[in-house]
């Protein structure tokens, strides 16, 4: 499948890029790594008039301890941060995360702010303009209803970054640049809950930072897929531990993680009240190859296991 | 049979391996020529429509654009590889039968130009209602989706042999069990391409294809020309798997694209037209009542299995036997009944598949285990009492002349420790055990046999021309090899020219496993033929008695004293002088019963030789998950003789991940018509990381008739894998599984089952 026609932009600067952005009227895209957007651009389910690349800016590559926090800059690749020391001592369940990400060829291109920023997903919606056209669009592309769950009005589309909910589990913000000015939010707070347009930005912000509570920390993530490989995460749960508090998010169903916190880890009727109430929370649908009864059924699985091994330090 | 040789058993290098590894190597996508057009081609939205009318003369508009075609531009010759199956037009006139069907295609100067065209193709479609399940189809009332099959019944193969309900009545045990399986994808790692080209009233096609020769005579019939004036060209082919076969609704489109622009035309498919609209493979329902003797021996077995046809013919009546006979050609039926139904339904196009039957094979082997252990039996006993030995005869009157299954059951169980494993299984792990028989090659008239023409140049350099296809697979390097050692010259010093209808004889192909049995020998055929010259005349310069000459590192010596010799090249430069250049034609044709018919007369000779083969699958499951890995794999696969093992085994490695580890993961997964993982992140095609250790053992039992011994090698795993698998996921769990893949949900519903049942 061929890309279609656009414009490409290099931005030398964050500031540049959001120039560049009102320069295109909106209607342009930001690339950074591009293993979330080439693919979204082929299908035709994104028909940006220009593709603003982030790559060249340096700040952005950058990993800092700053104020309590460790900066990481968003063009940092997945492959670089499972690398690095500060990340390895600190936040196991990052380490987990970025590992269970596709595959080691992927990480090294794919970066951590295309990785939270990346399109929810769906067997109905990725799917080439041809294939979806002979289906019908569907409520995400435009469509009048859901094509899993017939007559619904509420998309169910996946969101299934693997690293946002560790992220939110160790209380970690992101920074925005746009024309507006900064911001800095929870990254739990990103989230719309509408699986068609899953994120709360403003039109041409940039993500150039995520800052990460600098704190020792417990922790594991916990993938249902298929292949040991490549695959997006049916269910993924994190579990991070700070003196004894657990946060704990749930990814890989809906639009957004959830967040769930266990106020003393070792009271185990806490730890099942939690995972019985993360499946509860839990609607998938029929939109990924497994049944969805299952992965309701693993969300609160995932979730015991894997306080399990964040109390064991990882083992599995 | 001769032990002593040269080259043939030995680990080579294969002659294709440098090209492949280096990207030297040709395929399709890579060809240019002068002038080239690029082809796309517009699919059917609908799975069952009327076609009211199409409009193609606002695409034929657009700048750069230069042909466009549809149905109404061909002469609507339905293909169908029986008489009694000719169905498809590949681009029609009347009504599409599925979503992604070919409807009309434009060449255009580039990609683009030709999308921007095809949005201009006006199509007046009224829609029909539609089938996708074939126990719907079967049903009066139903959407009728070919005039000439009642209920949508495309082929329907009953089998009787013996009497099996009173065999019933008399077995001790008796158990019927349904089990399902999803269809695959081919998923070859390239996909559907093909560049063609129409010059001075001759049409050239350039394309990946297990069967040059067949494809050549359905496209002459299609196109209306004359046989000698469409020529299939040999090119490299990036897997087949089954999937190349037969002619593609793309080898017309490119082919009528070629005629009418004038230029070269190529088309290549998209990951996703090549799993929607290339060939799929069948879903199959496989209902199994077996009746058995208190020792374990099978009685009778009574079978129906409903094959998802898609929406045409395809191989259909091939399709819906194979599962059964290569059951059939692995253990004794005294007693058995086969209904095998093949029903249309509004899906892509189904075809044969390396792995084929997997629901049929593997619920049989599961079956066995479950009814061995209500007896207290062993697996590996009932295999073995059940299994055919050499000289006997399968239910259908099939001879086998070799047979290698009770060494392959050997071998692989005791290398696993089997038995004792099995009967004591670790809580969640198990072991299974798979078997099957494979035909060297089946009945194709005619085409069942090959030849071939070799000639040794005046520098000793020899030229072999064959019809012999290669898919991957190493057959190309396999005839090398044997030439090579007949003749004694040097892999390196033998150049091929093969599969391309212009040059080659017919030859039947590279998808009935009959490559080394037929193919081969007819090669060593020739070769020993020129081999006689050779030897002639060096006995003659040499001055030695003729069985007193070897040939060996290109030169004629003396056997008694090696110092005495002389290069071939001499011996070939001698042979010009006297008018009479070393050649030599030979050919193989196997012993197959000719009478025999897939629907009317479902007995006799199927093959010349079967292979055997077994696999033990050794699998953990999650308990909590119901994920299974797979630390190790066993195979055990009787090859006659290997050529060359490196290549054996490298099948027999291929065929565990294609059937073996794609059994927990490989299924077509379906909303109504419409295809829901066409590419290749949903369609799980297992990875490096979850492949297991790999044991491929070689079991060598000499076949009377193969070239140097030799059977097909490596598909018995491809068909026996699965059922290790599933055996094996039986025994840690305790039930039988009801539907492949046996994906992380499933198996937890299996699990569940058990907790329920002890609860």
């Amino acid at each position: 499948m061929i890309l279609p026609q656009f414009e490409y932009r290099r931005a030398r600067s964050v500031a540049d890029a959001v120039a560049l952005y009102k320069k295109e009227k909106g209607k342009a895209l930001y690339l950074a790594g591009g293993t979330d957007l080439i693919p979204l651009v082929k299908l035709r389910l994104q028909a940006p008039k220009a593709v603003i690349d982030l790559k060249g800016i340096e700040d952005l590559r950058i990993i800092a301890s700053r104020g309590g926090s460790l900066s990481v800059g968003a063009n940092v690749t997945l492959f670089d941060l499972k690398k690095d020391p500060v990340i390895a001592a600190h936040f196991p369940v990052l380490i987990e995360s970025l590992e269970a990400t596709a595959c080691e060829t992927l990480q090294m291109r794919g970066t951590l702010g295309g990785n939270i920023l990346q399109g929810t997903r769906c067997l109905e919606y990725n799917q080439s303009l041809e294939w979806r056209k002979a289906r019908g669009f569907c409520l995400k592309t435009g469509g009048k209803e859901c094509n899993v769950v017939r007559g619904a009005k509420t998309c169910f589309a996946n969101y299934c970054s693997d690293n946002a909910p560790s992220l939110i589990s160790l209380g970690a913000q992101l920074r925005f640049t746009g024309p507006g000015g900064e911001r800095t939010v929870k990254l739990e707070s990103l989230f719309t809950g509408d699986a068609r347009t899953p994120f709360a930005m403003e039109g041409g912000e940039v993500l150039t930072h995520i800052l990460i509570p600098l704190k020792k920390t417990k922790g594991a993530y916990e993938k249902l897929r298929v292949r040991e490989s490549m695959d997006y995460p049916l269910v993924g749960a994190a579990v991070s531990v700070i003196d004894g508090k657990a946060r704990v998010c749930v990814g890989g169903v809906g639009g957004a993680p959830r967040l769930y916190v266990i106020g003393d880890i070792r009271d185990a009727a806490a730890v099942r009240d939690v995972a019985e109430k993360a499946s509860a929370d839990a609607k998938p649908v029929a939109n990924a190859t497994v049944s969805p009864v299952y992965r309701k059924k693993m969300v609160g699985t995932l979730v015991k296991r894997a306080v399990r091994r964040a109390l064991a330090e990882g083992k599995r | 049979m001769k032990d002593d040789l040269n080259i043939v058993g030995k680990r080579v290098v294969r002659s294709d391996s440098l090209a492949k590894v280096t990207g030297e190597a040709r395929y399709t996508a890579d060809l240019t020529f002068p002038g080239m057009l690029v082809a796309k081609v517009l699919r059917s939205p609908y799975p069952h429509a009327k076609i009211v009318g199409i409009d193609v003369s606002k695409a034929l508009k657009v700048p750069g654009v230069k042909a466009a075609v549809s149905g109404f531009d061909s002469y609507g010759v339905k293909w169908g590889v029986f008489r009694y199956t000719q169905d498809h037009a590949m681009l029609h006139t009347d009504k599409v039968r599925y979503i992604g069907e070919d409807v009309a295609a434009v060449a255009a100067v580039d990609e683009e130009t030709a999308m921007e065209a095809l949005s201009r193709i006006k199509v007046d479609y009224e829609p029909l209602p539609a089938v996708f399940d074939p126990f719907e189809s079967m049903k009066d009332g139903a959407p009728q989706i070919h005039e000439q099959y009642k209920n949508n019944i495309n082929i329907h193969i009953n089998i009787d042999v013996g009497e099996v309900d009173r065999a019933m009545e008399k077995a001790y045990l008796v158990r019927e069990d349904t089990f399902k399986a999803a269809g695959e994808a081919y998923a070859m790692m390239e996909p559907y391409a093909v560049v063609a080209s129409f010059k001075n009233g001759y049409l050239d096609l350039y394309m990946p294809n297990a069967g040059p020769h067949v494809r050549a005579k359905a496209l002459s019939n299609m196109l209306k020309l004359p046989l000698n004036r469409v020529r299939i060209r040999h090119i490299n082919s990036g897997g087949a798997f089954g999937g190349r076969s037969e002619v593609a609704p793309g080898d017309l489109v490119a082919s009528l694209l070629a005629i009418k622009s004038g230029r070269p035309v190529k088309l290549v498919l998209s990951r996703e037209e090549n799993a929607t609209s290339s060939r799929q493979v069948h879903d199959i329902i496989a209902t199994i009542k077996t009746g058995m003797k208190k020792d374990g021996t099978i009685l009778a077995k009574d079978y129906k299995v409903i094959y998802d046809g898609g929406a045409y013919s395809s191989t259909g009546p091939i399709a819906t036997s194979i599962p059964f006979y290569v059951y059939e050609e692995c253990y004794r039926f005294p007693n058995v009944r086969y209904n095998g139904y093949r029903v249309f339904t509004n899906k892509g196009i189904r075809g044969m598949y390396g792995c084929h039957g997997r629901a049929f094979l593997a619920g049989n082997e599961a079956q066995m285990d479950v009814m061995a252990k209500e007896l207290g039996l062993d697996p590996v006993d009932v295999r073995l009492k059940n299994g055919l030995k050499s000289g006997e005869m399968t239910a259908t009157k099939s001879k086998i002349t070799s047979c290698g299954l009770k060494e392959t059951i050997m071998t692989a169980s005791e290398k696993t420790n089997f038995r004792k494993r099995w009967a004591k299984p670790s809580r969640l792990k198990g072991v299974g055990m798979g078997c099957v028989a494979i035909m060297c090659g089946f009945p194709m008239g005619f085409r069942s046999g090959s030849s071939c023409y070799v000639k040794i140049n005046d520098d000793g350099q020899v030229t072999l021309v064959t019809g012999l296809v290669d898919n991957g697979q190493g057959n190309e390097s396999m005839v090398i090899q044997v030439a090579s050692e007949v003749l004694g010259v040097p892999m390196a010093d033998i150049n091929l020219v093969n599969a391309d209808t212009e040059v080659t004889n017919l030859d039947p192909g590279a998808y009935s496993q009959a490559a080394a049995f037929v193919g081969a020998n007819a090669v060593r055929v020739a070769c020993e033929n020129a081999r006689e010259k050779i030897v002639a005349i060096a006995a003659e310069k040499l001055k030695v008695k003729v069985k007193d000459v070897g040939l060996k590192d290109g030169s004629a010596y003396s056997l008694k004293n090696p110092d005495k010799k002389m290069p071939i090249s001499w011996v070939v430069r001698e042979a010009f002088f006297r008018g009479e250049p070393i050649t030599g034609t030979g050919s193989f044709f196997p012993n197959i019963d000719f009478e025999r018919e897939w629907v009317t007369r479902p007995w006799g000779q199927m093959a010349g030789t079967f292979s055997f083969g077994t696999s033990i699958a050794e699998v953990n499951i999650d308990g909590e998950t119901g994920k299974i890995t797979m630390p190790r794999f066993t195979s055990a696969h009787d090859c006659g003789r290997a050529i060359n093992p490196m290549a054996v085994e490298g099948q027999m490695e291929g065929s565990i991940q294609q059937a073996g580890v794609a059994a927990i993961t490989e299924g077509n997964l379906w909303d109504g018509g419409y295809l829901l993982n066409p590419n290749l992140l949903e369609y799980k095609v297992p990875l490096a990381c979850d492949m297991p250790d790999m044991d491929t053992i070689i079991v060598s039992s000499r076949d009377p008739a193969g070239p140097f011994g030799a059977k097909e090698g490596g598909l018995t795993v491809r068909m026996n894998a699965y059922s290790a698998v599933a055996c094996a996921v039986a025994n840690a769990t305790g039930e039988l599984f009801s539907e492949l893949p046996l994906t992380p949900d499933r198996v937890m519903k299996m699990l569940e089952r058990k907790k329920g049942v002890k609860g």
